[in-house]
């Protein structure tokens, strides 16, 4: 990931001067969705990107080392190789851009990564998890005990109830919500993160990362969020570096539109192997 | 598994992830120019006429300049067979009960529905605008349009009471945005009963195919007729007998001024350069696009504005993707531009915004309005309490705040100034084509002999006429202008006799100049009396009808010596107390809120003063027609200019001895002399808001004809005489809706 924020003196003045026109926010979500689709090669060759840019996710309390094998298997083969080659993109690495599990599970995702013989990036997420309402002395252990299992991402749950307050904390990377909660990644909400991003670059040079998680299952849906970075921070934002999506059946569906895209012809499940 | 379909570019795209084309099939359209084999006729009473000999004019794909098919160009006998297929028509669907006129309305609604994809594409096709504006934008509002429309005709009988519909109306159409444009007035006109016949510019076929949507429902096929022809036609139509108005609507997109607080000026520059740097232009056919094209001549105009504002030194923005061949233009930001300069005056042309700065509220406000026109406004701050200052004090017919570009069927669209005094949705958007019950039907009567350049011009001589026998107390010679009575500038007299010929008195010659004051000191005290509360305002009217009682007595016998019978006088009187108070009473309820689908907040629909009015009254009933047109006027905030009766102008002064004690100077002023004279000098005054005119024919002509000038709003009796006593005709609705202008406030919100 990005070295550290160099970081700024905190300025609450930014923050108290901030204005949001939520009709406006609102009209320029819908427009961005209608106004900017990609068809054919265009549109597959986004829904490659897009894989790249998937922090394939499972957050379950299920979760063993089977199924974090298979996931970890997913990651380093997101598209079937038949597909790829037909589109010419097999030798281009494609990947998702991590995995994505709870902290007990990053030995065994780091494991069968390793076994897989990749070095796609573990990210763990931590700190309370999805509530974040635990002790700063267990929330900090947490985040030592990922990263010495091998998590190179982690993503805290920020202590909303400081947020609330007005107690702001800084970031690399924001996320739009933990994905749990009952409405998560929305595009007017993320229209006013992207512009609190642009703003603080503008002011100080320093690109913070997005990441929306949650409820972006479909390919469409994934493309809308490419073509929102791309109009409101533009294509320099468009790398795993600044921009991730956390899902887990987002993948399945983009597997399914490049089938189609390369075969004319709609895939059953069964077409395509299981992450 | 199939054979595969590879992807050749799909590398580099992954690359640089650029956007690719998005082409909308536009096959339906040119399906449909074929079922006309390309030649487009125009559509009257349920059919496709195509008469013979007549010249056409090609319809071209304004991109790629491609023939898609020919529009007949129509004459004379084709208007003429429209109108008549309308007149026709009309009597069967104006006698409809409302429910039954709002189901057909409905049943187009659904027609449209039903062939949306063919509605978009061809507009999007041959106007060259982008495909997302029209299919996204305007088919939808066309729908919402008819079935607004239709519930408003579902309840005529009720809401309506009292009017009826003006008859066959003519339409006459800008070549951009023709579809909505006419659906905006098409739809309250059928819905309310009238019959249209539509006048398209060449080669525009969307409204055609609206006709033929509307002739295929099988019923009433003479309700909507579409022709296609030059504009050279439009006099033709209007002079139609049996049209009973005409709607014009000019050319509508143009360009937007900016206008930006100095302590935000680099931010907000910097914002809208790095959105404007995002604009995608191209085919409009293309769903990808924000911005198609508009055809060449729009182009050039852009391009010769830039290159002049660059020559006078302004700084020219463009970005944003944008084919570089014609006729695309990119939207550009011009800054910089010396507030002098010709451009600063001129009109903006699409798609350019003119950017310039100011100091405070105030200043932007008087920037603002500093302009012949007066259609939409929108207001951005996040100071509500400034916002809303800003949104009353602009003279636009709509103002939105923090939002642009809002339209919705239930809410008022229109302007004043020079965009004109029309107004389309919303409850005013009815009464454009309604009249009240019973006013006679005067067909529009246009004299050829009428000569503009003299009418009204000489004053005749006036001599001294005989031995004067006797005003008893004389009311104060001279004219009533800023608050009281002043010797007019011609310095010379007009004698005004009684019912048996015997000289009554002198009353002051009035004049250009005279009028000049008078409009001046009426400007004078408009600020003061708009910023009155309606309770102030309705507590000086009542006021005023409490001293017009108290001078019963002398306006009695004033009446009676122009032969009014006693019993009569008293009446006159007496109603003309009741018509005060009528109207102060009805100040206090005015505008309302409306409620819009899909917004969250409220629209508020203000009304609000034309300004100075000018009235000229009728000869007939001296004291009542005075006083009923000055009480709505005032009622509704205006300052006023009136010619009393020429023949009788006596009561009308005396009623000035108390508005003199009793009202701010300059609220009102009255103006006597020569009728034709002072409304010639009236009718070219620029700077009146508008004209009411009760007199002869000839003169209603001569009032519209120098109105037209600067289109300020008149009201004209055409000669026809006006029953003043009866509470429909002097007392009604109609004069309210005349007295004031709509302005529609959007007030969106949001946390």
């Amino acid at each position: 990931m990005l070295a550290h924020q160099r970081g700024t003196e905190l300025d609450l003045s930014w923050i108290s001067k901030i204005q949001v026109n939520q009709p406006a926010v609102l009209r320029r979500a819908e427009q961005i969705q209608a106004r900017r689709p990609v068809k054919k090669e265009w549109q597959a060759a986004w829904l490659l990107k897009a894989v790249t840019f998937i922090d394939l996710t499972t957050l379950s309390g299920d979760d063993t080392s089977s199924n974090i094998q298979r996931l970890c298997y997913k990651a380093k083969y997101p598209i079937r190789e038949d597909l790829l080659k037909a589109l010419n993109m097999h030798d281009k690495g494609i990947t998702t851009a991590a995995v994505c599990v709870y902290p007990a599970r990053v030995c065994d995702a780091v494991k069968a990564l390793k076994a897989a013989g990749c070095d796609i990036p573990v990210a763990s997420v931590a700190t309370g998890f999805p509530a974040g309402q635990t002790h700063l002395k267990t929330r900090l252990e947490e985040i030592r005990l990922a990263v010495e299992d091998g998590a190179s991402e982690v993503d805290v749950v920020i202590n909303r109830t400081l947020v609330l307050t007005g107690q702001w904390e800084g970031s690399d990377f924001i996320k739009t919500s933990t994905g749990k909660e009952t409405v998560n990644a929305t595009f007017p909400v993320a229209i006013v993160m992207l512009r609190a991003i642009r703003d603080f670059f503008w002011k100080t040079g320093n690109k913070v990362g997005f990441k929306p998680a949650g409820g972006i299952r479909s390919a469409k849906d994934s493309l809308a969020w490419l073509s929102l970075i791309k109009e409101e921070l533009g294509d320099e934002w468009l790398k795993p570096e600044l921009f991730r999506i956390g899902a887990s059946t987002l993948l399945a569906d983009i597997e399914r539109q490049i089938y189609h895209h390369v075969t004319g012809r709609y895939a059953a499940y069964h077409d395509l192997p299981m992450s | 598994m199939a054979a595969t379909r590879t992807g050749s570019r799909a590398c580099e795209i992954f690359t640089t992830l650029e956007y690719g084309p998005v082409p909308e099939s536009h096959a339906c359209a040119l399906a449909w120019l074929d079922t006309q084999d390309r030649h487009l006729g125009h559509y009257v009473n349920g059919r496709w006429l195509k008469p013979e000999h007549r010249s056409s004019v090609p319809c071209q794909d304004p991109i790629t300049g491609e023939n898609l098919a020919s529009c007949l160009q129509a004459q004379t006998e084709d208007v003429a067979g429209a109108v008549e297929a309308a007149r026709t028509s009309l009597e069967n669907w104006s006698t409809q009960p409302g429910a039954f006129r709002a189901q057909h309305l409905t049943r187009l609604a659904k027609m449209i529905q039903k062939h949306q994809r063919l509605l978009w594409t061809l507009e999007s096709l041959v106007t060259g605008r982008a495909i997302r504006e029209v299919r996204d934008r305007d088919v939808p509002l066309a729908q919402q349009l008819l079935q607004h429309h239709a519930v408003q005709a579902h309840t005529q009988e009720e809401a309506l009471a009292g009017w009826e519909p003006l008859g066959v109306i003519g339409l006459i159409l800008p070549p951009t945005f023709c579809f909505l444009e006419m659906m905006w007035r098409i739809c309250p006109a059928l819905a309310v009963g009238c019959t249209v016949v539509v006048l398209v510019p060449p080669a525009s076929p969307t409204p055609l195919l609206v006709a033929q949507l509307a002739g295929e429902l099988g019923q009433f096929p003479g309700i909507l007729n579409v022709i296609s022809g030059p504009a050279s036609l439009g006099p033709v139509l209007a002079s139609q007998p049996g049209v009973q108005k005409v709607a014009f609507c000019g050319a509508i997109e143009g360009g937007l001024r900016l206008l930006i607080q100095e302590s935000v000026w680099d931010e907000t520059m910097r914002r809208l350069q790095a959105r404007m740097g995002r604009l995608r232009g191209g085919r409009g056919l293309d769903g990808a696009v924000d911005m198609g094209a508009r055809g060449a001549a729009a182009r050039d105009l852009a391009q010769r504005y830039v290159r002049e504002a660059q020559s006078q030194g302004a700084q020219v923005f463009q970005a944003g993707s944008m084919p570089p061949d014609s006729p695309f233009f990119p939207a550009s930001l011009i800054s910089d531009l010396p507030p002098a300069s010709p451009c600063t005056q001129a009109e903006v042309p699409w798609p350019l915004v003119v950017a310039s700065p100011f100091r405070t509220a105030k200043e932007a406000l008087a920037v603002a309005n500093w302009t012949p026109r007066g259609g939409s406004a929108s207001v951005w701050s996040e100071r509500l309490g400034q916002a809303l200052e800003l949104a009353y004090g602009l003279q636009m017919g709509t103002v939105w705040i923090n939002a642009h570009g809002l339209r919705d069927p239930a809410v008022p669209t229109g302007g004043c100034k020079e965009s004109g005094s029309s107004w389309h949705g919303g409850p005013d958007g009815l009464y454009e084509y309604l009249r009240p019950s019973g006013t006679p039907t005067c067909l529009p009567y246009l004299s050829e002999n009428l000569n503009y350049d003299t009418f009204g011009l000489a004053v005749p001589s006036t001599l001294p006429a005989g031995p004067e026998t006797g005003l008893s107390p004389a009311p104060p010679y001279g004219l009533f202008v800023g608050g009281r009575f002043q010797a007019p500038g011609a310095r010379s007299s007009r004698p005004i006799r009684d019912s048996q010929g015997n000289l009554h008195g002198y009353v002051a010659e009035g004049g250009a100049k005279d009028i000049r004051g008078a409009v001046e000191a009426a400007h004078q005290a408009a600020p003061g009396w708009v910023g009155q509360s309606p309770g102030a305002r309705a507590a000086l009217l009542w006021a005023l009808a409490a001293a017009l009682q108290r001078r019963e007595s002398t306006l009695v016998s004033r009446l009676e010596r122009h032969g009014v019978e006693l019993k009569v006088a008293k009446a006159e009187v007496e109603l003309s107390v009741r018509r005060l108070r009528a109207w102060g009473a009805r100040v206090q309820t005015q505008g309302c809120t409306l409620q819009v689908a899909g917004l969250k907040g409220p629209v508020l629909r203000l009304q609000e003063p034309l300004g100075v009015l000018a009235i000229v009254c009728p000869e007939e009933w001296p004291l009542l027609a005075f006083v009923s047109l000055l009480a709505p006027a005032l009622a509704h905030g205006n300052t006023v200019v009136l010619v009393p009766s020429g023949a009788c102008p006596i009561p009308a002064l005396e009623v000035c001895q108390d508005m003199a004690t009793l009202l701010p100077g300059g609220l009102v002023n009255v103006v006597t002399g020569d009728r034709d004279h002072l409304t010639r000098c009236l009718a070219l005054h620029q700077d009146i808001q508008a004209l009411w005119y009760f007199g002869s024919a000839q003169g209603s002509q001569f009032v519209e004809w120098a109105s037209a000038g600067n289109l300020k709003p008149v009201w004209v009796n055409r000669g026809c005489p006006r029953a003043w006593d009866q509470d429909a005709e002097g007392a009604g609705p109609e004069l309210g809706l005349r007295a004031a202008r709509t302005k529609a406030l959007w007030l969106p919100m949001g946390d």
